[in-house]
């Protein structure tokens, strides 16, 4: 059962893409102090990364890495397009809102590197279902940075203003990004760490009494 | 006087403290040394040749078309990707197999698209920054910019990973909150 499970949620909880490998952080970093923000993030991720992946899947394996790697950034700079007049469409602001950090979204090392070096080496349909919980990965970030950073600078949820006696301001800032990502990071790594530690008990329970 | 002014104005230029651009890759670039040298060299030519790129690209593109300007900065990147690799192969066969892995590192990251961006937005909100001088020395500033963050990031490198730090906050997150507090002090400079 443990076997099954885990390619599947690896992009999700073991091997996050921003709190584990440290990828696309920038817009974290800066654009994640709403919740508002997050959700227009959550959509420009989402759309141009499991476009552009699934696209650049049919790029012949045979190519040059160097080749392949500019072909996989043009066919992401032309997923922008679409996606940008779409957010335009549905998120009216959200483009200015996020700034420079739309396009730098589109060229985003996953889409980039990752893809390259772990799954286009999968079978296609394995390669769209971790596609699919990398990019929930970062969704699950950026959304639980949004809302504590929006809650904890402004005040607000979405928004609406809640009961918060002080306000931190500096959490809306890059300063407050960093140390907030960092905290996170750090407190995600805990986490793992006692789950593994737990599961080698487990292990080392049943093969005691194994023995 | 003059050298506390530019110090500052760097600073307060600084991409990766200010924008958190190119942050992962300043994570592995402050490792050693050697890494260090090598990702800043290449940065710093993506940056001020891009910069040049930009500069034609953003003269020659309608208004209508703004939303190419992406692809375009990404073929010109891919371009000099292109002419770096060669140039090195042709140059020297064991520098191009050691410094390779730089110029992968560096093409399309955060940093040097991230600069592009921002440059380019600098000109459409301010047209007397229009200029391919102005676009150039903005590259550069990007790249001495970077050297500046990852000077920074590797004076405390080898205590941030140390056996000192609790297993969950060693390495990356001790860096992030480390680089949090320098931006901090950035900040406040502003």
């Amino acid at each position: 059962m443990n076997k099954q499970r885990t390619p599947i949620f690896k992009g999700l909880l073991g091997n996050n893409i921003v709190l584990s490998s440290l990828m696309v952080i920038s817009p974290v970093i800066i654009c994640g102090d709403t919740l508002r923000n997050a959700a227009a993030l959550v959509y420009a991720f989402s759309a141009v990364t499991f476009l552009a992946v699934t696209i650049s899947s049919f790029v012949p394996k045979k190519l040059p890495y160097t080749l392949k790697v500019i072909i996989y950034a043009m066919i992401s700079s032309v997923v922008y397009i679409p996606v940008k007049w779409a957010a335009q469409e549905f998120f009216p602001g959200a483009v200015v809102r996020i700034g420079i950090y739309f396009p730098l979204l589109a060229v985003n090392s996953l889409i980039i590197f990752r893809s390259e070096s772990e799954l286009y080496k999968l079978p296609k349909a394995a390669m769209t279902v971790r596609l699919i919980f990398y990019i929930f990965g970062f969704d699950a970030v950026i959304l639980i940075t949004g809302f504590v950073r929006e809650l904890f600078a402004y005040g607000t949820i979405n928004e609406k203003i809640v009961d918060i006696n002080t306000p931190i301001s500096g959490l809306s800032k890059p300063f407050g990004g960093f140390i907030f990502l960092g905290l996170f990071c750090g407190l995600y790594r805990w986490i793992r760490l006692i789950v593994r530690n737990r599961k080698n008990e487990i292990r080392s329970d049943a093969d005691v009494s194994g023995q | 006087m003059f050298l506390v002014n530019d110090l500052i104005a760097l600073l307060a230029a600084n991409l990766i403290l200010t924008q958190a651009l190119g942050t992962s890759t300043i994570f592995i670039a402050a490792d050693s040394r050697k890494n260090l040298v090598g990702t800043a060299f290449v940065i710093t030519v993506f940056t001020f040749f891009g910069s040049a790129a930009a500069y034609y690209s953003d003269k020659l593109l309608l208004e209508k078309y703004s939303d190419f300007k992406l692809l375009i900065y990404v073929i010109s990147i891919g371009i000099l990707y292109v002419i770096l690799l060669s140039a090195l192969y042709f140059i020297s066969r064991k520098k191009f197999e050691n410094s390779r892995k730089y110029i992968h590192l560096s093409v399309f990251n955060c940093a040097v698209m991230g600069t592009l961006l921002t440059v380019s937005e600098r000109a459409s909100s301010d047209p007397s920054f229009m200029g391919l001088k102005n676009y150039m020395m903005a590259g550069l500033e990007a790249g001495i910019g970077f050297i500046t963050a990852a000077l920074i990031l590797t004076a405390a490198y080898r205590k941030l990973n140390s056996a000192k730090v609790p297993a969950s906050f060693r390495g990356f997150p001790a860096m992030l909150v480390y680089l949090g507090i320098i931006s901090m002090a950035v900040y406040s400079l502003i």
